[in-house]
């Protein structure tokens, strides 16, 4: 999908801007401050209706204001379509797609968008949960249906939580965890499964013959690694629960599940989370991304939105060289330097100068 | 939030307490009441004084009631031998509406959830266990079909297959009258799952 255009209003630092857009490479530049990372957010709140930062709506309100609003139009195919977000301080964020009200479910089934930047590195390097928000975010826009299981698995697993606080039995929600958690895990082993061999390929491409590998670690142990059904994880995560029976109670908290899964990464031999460099753990994540890019352009049947925040800042001049030669596959993309972009790019590509919240085209 | 009276503010935190209802239609409702006459005022106070002490809850089936048992546990003509079990007296009336269904209820008066601190002993299942005797052949499950309303449903089918009598639950998947087009994919899954061969 193509982004045409967008107005924003009161987001971030941006107090009121029309901007538009031409498919193929579209390069912001601008000095460290000046709203670039900022931008890209707001392109990314318009397709999706969620910050890729994580970002809670009341922080993406500009300083002194008490609203945010944004509007644009994307064209899917031959299907051309305006989105509109807005937030209230005190209320609930409002989406509508071509003026009618929408749910954030739907926005996640109509429209998809992919975004890398230097906080990714916390996919290689940081906690576990970060793997699992990486994995949610983007499985949930692969397929409604895992978004619909996941959130059922989490309101169950609260419940269980919650009596397990509370000295009630937990029992009669273990059931339903199972079948929902099995389905979250068969879901992610595919996905996962899927996104190794594309990563394996990107990472290939840019870090020039450097191995990278990931593997789906779930927190149900699994007796045959190779039969991943949900009746064999259904058995499995039954099994394991069985196990933790006593320590959960113990803890009172829910320790088995989907809630507790890891992904293993591997760069040049070694474990990516101990051994790796700031580099390489760029490297991977902008594979890993362009990979997931690939697997929604090949099942949805469009390209997302490609969003590039700093790419070139932990890489050296041979993985940038070959990062850009990657960029013809991409039906359109943003990306953002606060040094002078490569020279390649700029005859490719559209410029625009970001200085203090406002945006220049100087191509 | 507003320059008036005590007692308006106080009908108004009172209104607000209310489901459903926030501070504005809370005032709304209360200067609604100020502006009415004091008959159609008085009337509703004392509707709502005469609903809390008439009505109580049905020994058997803890349907809502005026006399105990309830209408429905007293009516000759009703199936006897099947229970729908739903959980609150709202889902019993509503059911009770459907023509060609004139069985027995079990109200649970809520269903599991531990959040709320609601486990299976504050639910009526002991005493709908104590109901159950040869001349119930089926139990409908009729809970929500959302998380609390299956775990709740799951609960009460382990619970009841072991003593021989026939449990279901009701269906989920398109409403009646749906247009298949702008069904969500989830719903759509939900009926594919839910699919029958036609008779």
């Amino acid at each position: 999908m193509i982004i045409r255009n967008i107005e924003i209003n009161n987001f971030r630092n941006f107090a009121g801007l029309k901007a538009t857009f031409e498919p193929g490479a579209n390069i912001f530049f601008g000095d460290n401050g000046s709203g670039k990372t900022n931008f890209l957010e707001a392109l990314f709140v318009l397709c999706l209706g969620r910050s890729q930062l994580g970002a809670a709506d009341n922080v993406l309100v500009k300083q002194d204001s008490d609203y945010y609003r944004l509007e644009g139009e994307v064209a899917a195919g031959d299907n051309r379509h305006r989105i509109a977000v807005a937030y209230q301080k005190g209320s609930r964020r409002r989406l509508a797609v071509d003026g009618v009200t929408a749910r954030p479910a739907e926005l996640f089934e109509r429209f998809c968008a992919v975004s890398t930047g230097p906080e990714d590195s916390v996919i290689l390097s940081g906690p576990p949960g970060a793997r699992r928000m990486f994995l949610d975010m983007y499985l949930s826009q692969l397929s409604p249906r895992y978004l619909s299981e996941l959130t059922d698995y989490h309101r169950v697993l609260s419940q269980k939580n919650a009596a397990l606080k509370n000295e009630i039995d937990p029992a009669p929600f273990e059931p339903l965890l199972i079948s929902h958690g099995a389905r979250v895990m068969v879901q992610r082993g595919e996905f996962l499964n899927a996104l190794k061999e594309l990563s394996r390929q990107y990472h290939g491409e840019i870090a020039g013959g450097e191995k990278f590998t990931l593997k789906y670690e779930p927190s149900v142990s699994l007796s045959d690694e190779n039969n991943t059904g949900p009746g064999e994880i259904e058995l499995a995560f039954q099994r394991t629960l069985d196990e933790h029976y006593e320590k959960e109670a113990y803890l009172r908290t829910a320790i088995v599940g989907p809630h507790r899964d890891e992904i293993f990464f591997e760069i040049a031999g070694l474990p990516a989370r101990t051994y790796g460099s700031q580099g390489q753990w760029r490297t991977a994540a902008i594979a890993l991304k362009l990979g997931v890019y690939r697997l929604l352009k090949d099942r949805r049947g469009g390209a997302p939105l490609l969003l590039l925040d700093e790419i070139f800042a932990e890489l050296d001049s041979n993985r940038c060289d070959r990062l850009i030669e990657l960029f013809g596959e991409f039906s359109q993309l943003f990306l953002t330097t606060a040094t002078a972009p490569p020279p390649q790019l700029i005859t490719n590509g559209c410029c625009y100068k970001i200085v203090r919240g406002t945006v220049e085209n100087v191509s | 939030m507003f320059n008036s009276a005590g007692s308006v503010e106080r009908l108004i935190n009172q209104l607000a307490r209310l489901p459903g209802i926030g501070r504005k239609t809370a005032a709304r409702l209360a200067f609604h009441i100020l502006k009415s006459t004091r008959e159609e005022a008085f009337e509703l106070a004392d509707t709502i004084r005469e609903v809390k002490e008439k009505v109580g809850f049905c020994s058997i089936c803890y349907n809502i009631t005026e006399e105990d048992p309830c209408k429905i546990c007293r009516d000759p003509q009703r199936d006897r031998h099947t229970i729908c079990i739903v959980e609150d007296a709202s889902d019993a009336a509503a059911f009770d509406r459907v023509e060609g269904f004139k069985v027995l209820f079990h109200v649970l008066g809520g269903r599991l959830s531990p959040l709320d601190g609601i486990g299976p002993d504050d639910l009526k299942i002991r005493e709908l266990l104590n109901r159950l005797d040869d001349h119930v052949k089926e139990v409908i499950i009729a809970t929500n079909p959302n998380v609390e309303g299956e775990a709740t449903a799951l609960y009460l089918s382990r619970l009841l297959k072991p003593m021989g009598i026939r449990v279901t639950r009701i269906a989920r998947g398109l409403p009646v009258g749906a247009d298949l087009e702008y069904a969500d994919t989830v719903t759509l899954t939900k009926s594919l799952e839910g699919r029958q061969e036609i008779k």
